[in-house]
């Protein structure tokens, strides 16, 4: 158990370690200077512009060389200081992650969480008779073909612009500012929606599909026909059958995480929710080191946390993993 | 453990409401070094949770990312905060694009009293919103801060201002060495006054680059607060102009930043948006159906706001020779760029580049001898005659050394109206024989190449609407020739006749018309000789406005100058007068 | 059970299976209409064909004109092109990368699969599309060969951990013993024995691949970081509401693109489902 965990830290360790590297390297290989760019919209006269750049050079880390830059930017990492953005400039990148990752979170969460829940449970129904396999398995089949951008567009369209049932843009009513008000939090969940819609509903069919395999697969194992042939009764079969399938389930939900988040930026994009997506996007466009570094890092450590947070889980309700885990680590 | 999950994910989701209230009622902390401390302002002491909709004014199309300062002196990030200048801090004078003439604002009149001289009166009775009074030593310490600190904007002032003398409260002189009158009087109109018992005890990396939260100024509204993509002010009910030009309409302005036109179309068709300044797609059939309004009825529809130039990198094969960049001017089908990519939402621009504003100083003689127009035939004929022909067969014409001519015309990935141009510029030069191709960079690279020379021709409008040619031609021409050309001349058009002309042009004085004339029409002559750049459309001063909830809308011939914008600088050039404007269709 | 007869009576059940049929119908449909429609289209997919602007489908533009006055069909044919371009190269290579680290791990075990172990370990848990993003942001132009490598590139891990697993799995079969018994060479007990035990697995895979790297190009396209010299399924997502499509109603232009990718993608997880009943009896029984 001890050496099956210490291994798993270690490649946590390990990708957490390369992910920063990359991190760090990407954008500082990109083409173009972001000062420059930086100070290139406004009209500045040329001394002026000169004394803003060695400026913003110092202020950015920018006058050491590459191999100080990359130890500095480990000893800011563990300050907690992501540097300046850009973009933003001058707010700390930090500070523009803190108000943008309560909206990924909110929005992240519940769709996987409801989707995976909701996709198995509908998965599992649906393995039960050819008939029902036949005609609701197609669903899961295009749900989940959907590209997340598609079905954003398709949904902000037809309840945003040709029903008008939902605002296709920000994360709360322009006409309010925030506050603890029950009209507040309505609003709040009325700009969720569709944005939580098109993510929970591309999940959805995903996992309902998974499920769905996984359980015959499970249900023509040898097991189950031995309990068939002994008389077990058939919804006992399918609970051990679930049970069984689940599992794998779950390991596919680590696996898919990455996804979900791109899906999630996209989403972002499409109805300009305010979260990392939108964040990433202008951040590349913009060419700001800081904030890409501050986004992808925000993402990786997310989605690195959630896997570890997975693979305890999974230690704690599937017993095999105990036994197998001093052995192979297949 | 299915009961858990779902009661986890409640009690996240739970928390989550709560914490997405957080981030936007805090004024964000910013633990930058060397930020002072926020300044007092009388924002109301109960920060209202909800903008009546009568009371109310939705703009959006000037910020294109989130707002982080309200620093006066940051220019490059002043669209992300438009307001700053003009609802917060002010300028002297208020600048009519239309005629060209100043009106009074903070200042009440400025007179030159000789030709180095310059007397200005401020109006009595101005406040800051903290209540204190703003005087001529304000005013003073706004312009020398700019002595003191290069990185100000507008310190080449120093280059040719003496010194600053304060008679009294309301009075100040400006004593020159050698006025360049043009700059000058730009700058009065966009020199924003920032308070002296504010801002005297911060450091200059402060002044020049701190966020200034809460900013106090002297202005009509006051900042209330922001979010990612919104910024939220609020009226300034003790403001001085209220007596001389009234109050304005709206209580509350909420400028939204949208991500996409597509959702801004979306909100200004339904009346969400009571003004956009974004560039949207289809709004000539908007228009016409009477779902949205515009500055003008019929196409144009906007006011011409800025040149599209097309810079052709001079340093660079066959972009060069002066032949062949006039017979590229007549290869360009600007007719349908016009048509096409804007759908008769822009005109075509004069060949000199000056706004419509200004055409008092084309010089119609040098257009009638000089100009070009789309014509792809007289285009070949150029061509040809010029020793460009196709040697390979292959459509397009070679150099007259034989080289083969490949070029790639640029602009910003996703700004899709000038990608469509772009391409029409790429096939009508294609008809012409000139092997052209476009491509889209994305804007950080593209910018890059923009400024250190390394593209062949691009796209580009840096200059806004003025009160001079020059500033123009100080964009066409910037000089020196530098390695990295920020800010104009990106083709690198090396003419010492042309710099000095345009430094000339400088000193005239701001009354000598026909001092300027002379000047311009000097460089228009060279201009297009030499075609080192080609001026094609106007860009517009997009507004697009909905009167479902407020009506008064400046449109032609409604006789005021106001100027239904938004954008950052606008607020001076008839965007405050438009707020006056305004009414509400159901008083509050 | 030898080899042909087996190959035969999975052709016997591929016939029978509906799930394989349908889905393979579409994508063959598809196929045709990308390889030939850009014949029968009238315009170039740039082109401005139409002086006025959208225009919903009609006999003259069948699938309607652009804000701009573009066909649509042209533009749509064309991106099929691309599409399928993406999916087959892109898929393929991060396919061909996959089984070569998977095997590798797989078959030689100790130190080598440890070490190859590790490192797919972590790439696949670094989220592919963020990384992608920042890759495709390096190029200020770039073409859909490149959108091809990059996507290749990122895609491999899963197909890595798969093959690997399978090739454990067999490694330790008694045929391959016996093989390894009888004095066979490595590459010859892979090539003979290991490989056609795997190749409907490689089948399934590739399909899940194609599918996967069409859904990434064309969030890449739509996010404005796909080809910049070409027209693709994405892209004309990306130029429908980037031209205000949505609020101006022309939903000739969204509609397709995205049903196309849709139709595509879930025909192929259709044919994924299918197949793997064909080559496992057990399943197919349901």
């Amino acid at each position: 158990m001890r050496r099956y965990f210490g291994r798993k830290v270690l490649i946590y360790l390990l990708t957490f370690f390369l992910a920063v590297t990359i991190d760090w390297l990407i954008p500082r290989f990109m083409p173009g200077d972001p000062v420059q760019n930086m100070l290139a919209r406004v009209a500045l006269h040329p001394e002026a512009a000169e004394a803003l750049r060695s400026y913003f050079t110092r202020a950015f880390g920018l006058d050491v060389p590459l191999g100080q830059q990359y130890l500095n930017f480990w000893i800011a990492l563990f300050h907690g200081d992501l540097g300046i953005s850009v973009y933003m400039f001058p707010t700390p990148v930090a500070e523009v992650l803190k108000r943008a990752v309560p909206y990924d979170l909110f929005l992240l969460i519940p769709s996987i969480l409801l989707s995976w829940y909701a996709g198995n449970k509908f998965g599992a129904f649906a393995a039960r008779s050819k008939w029902l396999d036949n005609t609701i398995s197609p669903l899961g089949y295009i749900l989940t073909a959907t590209p997340y951008m598609w079905l954003g567009i398709l949904l902000a369209w037809f309840f945003g612009i040709v029903l008008g049932w939902f605002p296709i843009a920000g994360a709360y009513s322009f006409s309010m500012a925030p506050n603890f008000s029950l009209a507040f939090i309505a609003s709040v969940f009325h700009h969720w929606f569709l944005p939580f819609a098109s993510l929970f509903l591309v999940g959805f069919g995903g996992w309902s599909i998974g499920m769905r395999n996984m359980i015959i697969y499970e249900l023509e194992a040898d097991y189950s026909h031995y309990l068939g042939a002994l008389g077990a009764p058939k919804k006992l079969i399918r609970r051990y059958a679930f049970n069984n399938a689940v599992l794998p389930q779950i390991t596919g939900l680590a696996l898919q995480l990455g996804v979900i988040v791109a899906g999630a930026l996209v989403t972002e994009v499409v109805f300009s929710y305010p979260g990392i997506g939108y964040l990433l996007l202008a951040a590349i466009q913009n060419q700001d080191y800081f904030l890409i570094q501050g986004c992808f890092l925000f993402i990786i450590v997310g989605v690195l946390l959630a896997n570890f947070l997975i693979d305890i889980l999974y230690i704690l309700i599937d017993p095999r993993t105990r036994r197998g885990m001093t052995g192979e680590s297949a | 453990m299915k009961r858990i999950s779902l009661l986890f994910s409640f009690v996240v989701v739970m928390s989550l409401v709560l914490a997405a209230c957080q981030p936007a009622t805090e004024v964000p902390g910013t633990d930058v070094p060397d930020v002072t401390e926020p300044e007092v302002t009388d924002v109301p002491a109960v920060t209202p949770t909800d903008y009546p909709r009568n009371e109310t004014l939705y703009v959006s199309g000037a910020a294109w990312g989130p707002a982080n300062d309200w620093n006066p002196f940051i220019t490059w990030s002043k669209a992300n905060t438009t307001g700053t200048v003009g609802f917060v801090y002010e300028t002297l004078f208020a600048f009519n694009p239309m005629t060209g003439e100043l009106t009074p604002w903070l200042a009440l009149e400025g007179v030159w009293t000789d030709a180095v001289t310059y007397d200005l009166t401020l109006r009595e009775g101005l406040t800051w919103s903290d209540g204190e009074a703003l005087t001529a030593e304000d005013v003073k310490f706004t312009f020398d801060l700019a002595q003191r600190i290069e990185a100000i904007w507008f310190s080449p002032v120093w280059n040719y201002l003496d010194g600053i003398t304060v008679v009294d409260d309301t009075h100040l002189q400006f004593a020159f060495t050698d006025p360049l009158y043009q700059e000058w009087t730009n700058n009065l109109y966009n020199i924003a006054i920032v308070p002296m018992h504010l801002w005297q005890d911060r450091t200059d990396e402060d002044i020049t680059a701190g966020a200034n939260e809460n900013p106090v100024g002297s202005g009509a509204y006051l900042y209330l607060t922001h979010s990612e993509d919104r910024n939220v002010w609020v009226r300034n009910e003790n403001w001085w102009g209220i007596e001389v030009f009234g109050l304005p309409g709206p209580k509350y302005i909420v400028d939204i930043r949208f991500s996409s036109n597509n959702i801004a179309l979306g909100a200004i068709i339904k009346g969400e948006v009571d003004l956009s300044n974004n560039f949207l797609p289809g709004i000539a059939t908007l228009s016409e159906k009477g779902y949205i309004e515009t500055y003008y009825p019929e196409a144009p529809f906007m006011v011409p706001a800025n040149t599209a130039v097309l810079f052709l990198n001079t340093t660079l094969k066959p972009m060069d020779d002066p032949a062949f960049r006039r017979a590229l001017a007549f290869a360009i089908d600007v007719p349908s760029i016009v048509s096409v990519a804007y759908a008769n939402l822009v005109a075509a621009s004069s060949p000199t580049g000056l706004l419509p504003t200004l055409s008092m100083y084309d010089d119609q003689d040098v257009l009638a001898e000089l100009g070009y127009s789309f014509d792809t035939d007289t285009a070949k004929a150029m061509l040809a005659d010029a020793g460009y022909v196709d040697l390979d067969g292959d459509g397009f014409v070679e150099a007259p050394d034989g080289s083969t001519i490949a070029l790639e015309v640029t602009c910003p990935n996703g700004w899709t109206d000038w990608m469509a141009a772009i391409d029409i510029i790429a096939s009508s030069s294609k008809a012409a024989g000139i092997n052209i191709t476009a491509a889209y960079p994305d804007y950080g690279a593209w910018n890059t190449a923009l400024t250190e020379g390394t593209f062949h021709m691009t796209l580009n409008n840096w200059a806004t609407m003025s009160n001079t040619p020059w500033t123009l031609y100080n964009l066409l021409f910037r000089h020196p020739i530098q390695a990295t050309m920020g800010s104009g001349n990106f083709g690198r058009y090396d003419s010492q006749e042309m710099f000095d002309l345009v430094d000339q042009l400088a000193a005239v004085p701001a009354d000598d018309i026909e001092g300027m004339k002379a000047v311009c029409s000097q460089i228009q002559e060279l201009m297009l000789t030499e075609m080192p750049l080609i001026p094609l459309w106007y860009n517009g001063l997009w507004a697009q406005f909905s009167t479902s909830s407020w009506e008064g809308w400046p449109v032609e011939g409604s006789g005021s100058f106001a100027l239904p914008s938004t954008w950052n600088g606008y607020w001076q050039m008839g965007g405050m007068l438009t707020l006056l404007e305004l009414v509400p269709v159901t008083p509050p | 059970m030898s080899a042909p007869k087996r190959k035969f009576e999975s052709l016997f059940f591929a016939l029978r299976n509906r799930k394989l049929l349908v889905g393979f119908s579409i994508i063959l449909a598809f196929l045709l209409l990308g390889l030939f429609g850009p014949l029968a289209a009238k315009y170039a997919p740039f082109d401005y064909v139409y002086p006025l602007g959208a225009v919903p489908p009609s006999s003259e533009f069948w699938f309607g004109t652009t804000f701009l006055g573009q066909d649509i069909f042209s533009q749509f044919v064309h991106g099929l092109r691309a599409t399928f371009i993406v999916g087959v190269i892109g898929g393929g290579l991060g396919m061909l990368i996959g089984i070569l680290v998977g095997f590798t791990a797989g078959y030689r075990g100790g130190m080598v699969d440890e070490i190859l172990n590790a490192f797919t370990n972590i790439v696949l848990v670094i989220p592919t599309l963020a990384v992608l993003l920042i890759i495709a942001a390096y190029l200020d132009v770039r073409s859909l060969a490149t959108e091809c490598i990059f996507i290749g590139l990122t895609a491999w891990p899963w197909v890595a951990r798969a093959v690997r697993a399978q090739t454990f799995s067999l490694r330790t079969r008694e045929f391959v013993d016996l093989a390894r018994l009888s004095g066979m060479r490595s590459l010859k007990i892979i090539i003979q024995e290991i490989a056609p035990n795997m190749l409907s697995y490689l089948l399934l895979v590739f399909i899940l691949q194609f599918g996967g790297a069409i859904l990434t190009a064309a969030t890449l396209d739509f996010i404005g970081l796909g080809p910049t010299d070409a027209i693709s399924l994405g892209l004309m997502m990306q130029y429908a509401v980037m031209w205000g499509a949505l609020p101006l109603g022309t939903w000739w232009w969204f509609v397709p693109p995205g049903l196309a990718i849709t139709a595509i993608v879930g025909a192929l997880y259709s044919m994924n489902v299918g197949l793997d009943e064909v080559f496992n009896p057990k399943l197919r029984e349901m």
